[in-house]
């Protein structure tokens, strides 16, 4: 079971691979696809492409891929036709919020979930209270 | 049902590291664990329901399990808690 992070900086998805790695622990792959091929803030569909084989090859059982906004959605599409359908149909989509996501998702993972667990552990991170009720 | 109340020490609340490591340590157990805070109570094995509860300093937290483990889990999940809470009985 494995993730990838997607985001039009490469530093946050550093960022939050640290992150995902110390709440979470080591046990979970983590690619990350950040800005473009030559260092700029965007997305680049051959680097979220590299990140999903990595992952993929790692994580027999599948990916959930979160990522930040706009083109990124864009770029995943491309990056997801150039792969075997055998390898896409291991890969899940999620919508659920990137940084929130990527942290309930790894927990998830980290205890044996099925990439369908883990997928709805990242999706509750829309809707999750942040602020104390009192 | 066995059942623990501890007081949540650290000045950070229940973050998200020791609220990842109690729920990879809560899914290791047969039983169900659930914890409590006020009136509001979350599956230990969650880490969505937990971190949702948004646990301050110095509130009361309830443990509870039922189960085949039951006390086992309650005795290994207080001691994963341990340096973030003070026990109350």
């Amino acid at each position: 079971m494995g993730l990838v992070l997607i985001s039009h900086s490469g530093s946050v998805v550093d960022g939050l691979r640290d992150m995902v790695n110390q709440v979470a622990g080591d046990d979970v792959a983590v690619g990350i696809a950040g800005g473009t091929e030559d260092g700029r803030l965007g997305t680049s569909a051959p680097r979220i492409e590299a990140a999903l084989r990595s992952v993929l090859d790692d994580a027999a059982d599948g990916v959930v891929v979160l990522f930040d906004l706009g083109s990124a959605a864009l770029s995943l599409e491309l990056a997801l036709e150039s792969l075997e359908p055998s390898d896409r149909d291991r890969v899940v989509v999620s919508e659920a919020p990137l940084v929130e996501g990527a942290i309930l998702a790894a927990v998830q993972a980290s205890i044996g979930a099925t990439v369908a667990d883990v997928a709805a552990a990242a999706a509750g991170a829309a809707t999750m209270p942040k602020l104390p009720r009192d | 049902m066995p059942e623990l109340t501890l007081v949540v020490a650290d000045p950070a609340g229940l973050h998200a590291r020791p609220a990842a490591r109690f729920v990879q340590a809560a899914s290791k157990f047969e039983s169900r664990i659930v914890i409590r805070n006020g009136d509001r109570e979350a599956d230990a094995k969650s880490l969505i329901a937990l971190l949702g509860l948004v646990i301050r300093p110095s509130s009361e937290i309830t443990l509870s399990a039922v189960g085949p483990d039951a006390d086992l889990a309650l005795s290994t999940l207080s001691a994963e808690l341990s340096p973030y809470v003070s026990q109350v009985g």
